[in-house]
């Protein structure tokens, strides 16, 4: 009996597939915890939806395409201008500068709901000081590596 | 009183203006005490080791502090440590106590920091030799105290730990790491993907992501809709948003107790700087008379996370200055400060060279008391973040986020990207149900739970030795059981009155 | 909507002309020539280790002379490898050590033959430091008594970290017992651990009986009183003895180089066969991008070999306890080829 017990305590890890011990422990637990959740929270929620009591999560809420696809588009088009435009110029963090300004510029106008004059003037003023400064602080006066 | 010599006006300014940029450093969504500190580095060559000195230690004290800011208004935790700061702080910020929340923390602050110079000052070779008991499997069993915050902190305990493990999933991705005496082979990834993520995500990219990008597509998806709606100009005027020290009244165990947990968790070399303040949190959460509305908005998580996570640095520099061991990635870049100029650090680093000992103490000190009267009257200032309007302030959040990604590392553009991938899935898991918080600290401890729990096996071959090790094992797994105990009778104590009031 | 388009208009523009003046700029430098700012990423990313601070001294010295921006960045073997990929254009270079290839040696995964993708560079220092450490009341006193231990039986453990420079040393010795005893020599065993404070609590904890270390880390571990718990004492530098004898003479801390003396060859002898003993320098050198213009390799020589003719950084360096080791590019291939060769034999001996 006691030996056993500390037979099924008993763990020998190889060091050459170490790497794989705890992942494929986790792995397992997650799996598990997953069949839990579903049998649970999923299988009731779904029949709610289908009972018309709520509404599926995404795909049945109302959303602002424009905005919420537009920053998606932004981002994306911003990360990887990001390394273009920083490639040109190796590790002067030009790259960041010159794409950040037409980003927070774009991004600003996106989310801008009332075009006024003012507005925009603000929106413009900040499109060029934020990079600029972020750029002259970071970059040049504590020579942090940027795009 | 030779020392006192040592001490100018120079060494005073120089604490202060690290203070200064180390809480703008901090501040910033993405930069960090450890990036403060590396960053200004090269100039202590030309400072000399004291002056040197007194400027790193005002920027890690100042950077680490800094964190509350973001965490407490954006709900982005400015550095890692300020994780749970967001859990109380935010909800604060959007019932328009933003400034109520930030001085409570400096507050806070400023007694951790203390404590743990006190501490530092006073016990640091006895704590030393204290520290090396905790082997790996004792830090594992800290590690796995730490997790089961988890399992309170969630809404739905099913659905937290299951998050909780999904997070510790996603850090072992990548590779078993050699620096941490794995065997450097890559698991949980296809082989196109080993050019980026050999390393695995790193984690402030992914915190910054999941907390700032996500948010930002929420609100996105809904349109971006009133700037200025009442809730965000309600800052400093509304009757709740008075400060007074009469906050801190009944609160002053929390406050000792994690200041102490901070200063202790930041001695032991190899757990990180992240895991003071979710134990100090655990704890008061446990501990607490009434913790119900902790994640609400309760001054008390601020009180545990900011005063832990303070103390951490005085904490973090015991093992450094009687180990030679770095407590935090941000002590480890202040051995560059001390090889620079030629100075050993080790277990006779207190006695060989007591000058520099008392003039680091001095700086602590200083840089404490500076971070918290640069902080506390500026919180005003400060806190009118949230007043400026969304179309101006995300894309300059989105901009911020991008430079601390690349910069954490030392430029590296996948850390960028992880940004993006990490704002879409934090999006998509709240859209699911599944709980953020518990992910992200399953995903902080998870490659550290991974190192202590597979190394200790190894070496021991039974899982029996989690029990037998030592007498500290012991008291930590009463810890933990406490902690599990507590969070089951809680939740089926919610559930009761949840039943009761519906049926009521 | 028109102000919009307007300053669309007018930003692109701005943007366009200052990318055009820069494309100009840069054009007009000299072919063959390190221009622009430059970027040194390094194998460590821990800018309070032995491989950063070296870099820094050297390419600050390299940037006067040169009159351009050079920057360190600890990147991280597996990231400093893959940027250093991307550009032969000779904005970045990279300093690392032996790890380079001893990873690939060990078959560490992201580690390649760096001779084939990589042109060598030139070195530019020696960490004499590496070290290996029993506890003060250890039964073995030298590095002979662990040997003829192992060669009895005895089973000796020793923490190290796997895969590069902290295992050299323990394949060496593997292989001395090997030859001396064969087949004893898997009475030594490795312990894979990760960081220094790991080795150190192994040994502390009993785990391990012997450690790899170093001279700057573990000095003052050697001179506490033998009733602590932390007390160590060294039993082997892996350095060669005319290394050691380069560093200056008050040594490190309160060790003097007549004391390190004692424990590098012939004190120490780790036999590798045929009368030859068994030597290890961690050696800092430049690694560049294949395609990049040789100019630039030539460029980067002929700047050092001056900075060390006029003796400043030699100062510098001994002062960080360093050694200064500079041979220009060609030579420094040739010479680390033929030292990973004698590392590679080592390693196929024992497996």
């Amino acid at each position: 009996m006691e030996s056993g017990l500390s037979d099924l305590l008993s763990v020998s890890i190889d060091f050459g597939t170490s790497h794989l011990f705890f992942p494929t422990l986790i792995t397992w637990i997650m799996a598990v915890l997953f069949v839990l959740v579903v049998v649970t929270q999923v299988v009731p929620f779904l029949a709610a939806v289908r009972r018309g009591e709520r509404a599926l999560p995404i795909l049945g809420e109302s959303m602002d395409s424009l905005r919420f696809f537009g920053t998606l588009a932004l981002i994306v088009a911003y990360f990887h201008l990001m390394t273009v435009v920083g490639d040109m110029f190796p590790y002067t963090g030009y790259g960041f500068l010159f794409v950040s300004i037409p980003f927070v510029f774009l991004m600003s106008l996106l989310y801008l709901h009332e075009w006024t004059r003012k507005a925009l003037v603000i929106v413009t003023l900040t499109a060029f000081a934020a990079p600029s400064l972020a750029w002259l602080i970071l970059a040049k006066l504590f020579q942090i590596t940027l795009p | 009183m030779e020392i006192l010599s040592l001490l100018d006006v120079t060494f005073f300014l120089l604490t202060a203006l690290g203070a200064l940029v180390g809480i703008v450093f901090g501040a910033i969504p993405g930069m960090t005490a450890t990036m403060a500190v590396a960053v200004c580095l090269p100039l202590t060559y030309a400072l000399g080791l004291n002056h040197g000195l007194a400027l790193l230690l005002g920027l890690y004290v100042g950077g680490i502090s800094g964190g509350m800011v973001p965490a407490v208004l954006l709900n982005i935790p400015g550095t890692p440590s300020s994780i749970t700061t967001t859990f109380d702080g935010y909800p604060m910020a959007r019932r328009g106590e933003g400034e109520r929340a930030l001085k409570i923390s400096v507050v806070a602050s400023l007694v951790g920091g203390l404590i743990s110079a006190a501490v530092l000052f006073l016990f640091a070779p006895l704590l030393a030799d204290f520290s090396i008991k905790f082997s790996y499997i004792e830090k594992f069993l800290i590690i796995l105290l730490a997790l089961t915050v988890i399992a309170s902190l969630s809404h739905n305990m099913l659905v937290g730990i299951f998050s909780g493990v999904i997070g510790i999933w996603l850090s072992l991705i990548g590779d078993y790491s050699i620096s941490d005496g794995g065997n450097g082979k890559t698991r949980l990834i296809f082989d196109f993907m080993e050019p980026y993520l050999f390393e695995g995500f790193s984690l402030l990219p992914v915190l910054i992501g999941i907390f700032g990008i996500s948010t930002i597509l929420l609100e996105a998806e809904k349109g971006v809709k009133s700037d200025l709606s009442d809730e965000r100009v309600k800052i400093g005027k509304g009757a709740g948003a008075t400060f007074s020290l009469a906050l801190f009244k009944g609160r002053l165990t929390n406050l000792v107790r994690s200041s102490f947990i901070g200063t202790f968790v930041g001695m032991l070399p190899g757990v990180g700087g992240s895991a003071a303040s979710v134990l100090a949190y655990t704890q008061e959460k446990n501990l607490a008379r009434d913790s119900s509305q902790m994640g609400k908005g309760a001054p008390q998580g601020l009180i545990a996370s900011e005063s832990a996570n303070n103390a951490l640095t005085g904490g973090a520099l015991i093992p450094l200055l009687s180990l030679g061991i770095p407590g935090d990635s941000t002590t480890a870049v202040l051995i560059g400060a001390f090889t620079l100029q030629g100075i050993q650090v080790g277990p006779l680093f207190i006695p060989e060279n007591a000058e520099t000992w008392y003039v680091m103490m001095a700086a602590l000190i200083f840089a404490n008391v500076v971070m918290f009267f640069l902080m506390f009257y500026a919180i005003k200032t400060i806190a009118k973040v949230v007043m400026v309007p969304k179309h101006i302030l995300f894309p300059i959040i989105v901009m911020m986020c991008v430079v601390g990604a690349y910069a954490i590392n030392y430029g590296i553009m996948f850390d960028v990207w992880t940004l993006l991938i990490f704002g879409v899935l934090g999006y998509l898991i709240q859209k699911v149900g599944l709980e953020v918080a518990p992910l992200i600290i399953g995903f902080i401890l998870g490659s550290q739970a991974e190192v202590y729990f597979v190394k200790s096996l190894e070496s021991a071959g039974t899982l029996t030795i989690f029990f037998t090790k030592s007498p500290i094992a012991v008291v930590l797994w009463l810890l933990i059981l406490a902690s599990v105990a507590f969070s089951i009778t809680m939740s089926l104590k919610n559930r009761a009155k949840h039943r009761h009031e519906l049926l009521g | 909507m028109p102000v919009f388009k307007k300053t669309i208009v007018g930003l692109g523009s701005a943007v366009l002309m200052t990318s055009l003046s820069y494309g100009i700029g840069a054009a007009q430098a000299q072919e063959g020539q390190l221009r622009g700012n430059v970027r040194v990423v390094i194998g460590s990313t821990s800018t309070g280790g032995d491989t950063y601070q070296n870099s820094s001294i050297v390419v600050d010295q390299l940037a006067e002379k040169l009159d351009i921006n050079m920057k360190v960045d600890a990147v991280g073997a597996s990231s400093a490898f893959r940027t250093l990929d991307r550009d032969a254009r000779g904005n970045t270079l990279m300093i690392f050590h032996d790890q380079s290839y001893l990873g690939h040696l060990y078959g560490v995964e992201g580690y390649a033959d760096i001779f084939e993708k990589y042109t060598i560079g030139p070195t530019v220092a020696i960490n004499p430091g590496n070290a290996y450490l029993v506890p003060k009341d250890s039964p073995y006193e030298t590095l002979d008594d662990i040997i003829a231990a192992v060669g009895e039986g005895e089973t000796v453990r020793v923490a190290i970290q796997p895969g590069g420079v902290s295992e050299i040393g323990f394949s060496a010795l593997k292989n001395a017992i090997a030859i001396e005893h064969p087949g004893q020599e898997d009475n030594l065993v490795a312990v894979n651990t990760g960081s220094q404070s790991d080795k150190n609590q192994l040994l502390f904890d009993d785990q391990v009986d012997l450690i790899n270390g170093s001279v700057q880390a573990n000095e003052q571990y050697t001179r506490l009183p033998e009733d602590d718990q932390k007390a160590m004492r060294f039993v082997w530098l892996t350095a060669r003895q005319e290394t050691i004898q380069q560093a200056p003479e008050e040594g490190l801390g309160q060790t003097t180089r007549e004391q390190l003396l004692e424990f590098v060859e012939p004190n120490v002898h780790v036999t590798m066969g045929d009368d030859e003993t068994f030597t290890f320098d961690k050696e800092f050198f430049f690694l560049y991008n294949k395609e990049m213009d040789p100019g630039i390799v030539e460029q980067i020589d002929e700047a050092l070999a001056e900075i060390f003719e006029e003796g400043e950084i030699q100062e510098i360096q001994k002062s960080a306890f360093f050694i200064p080791n500079f041979r220009p590019s060609g030579e420094a291939s040739e010479y680390l080829e033929e030292k990973r060769s004698r590392y590679e034999e080592i390693i196929e001996n024992i497996q």
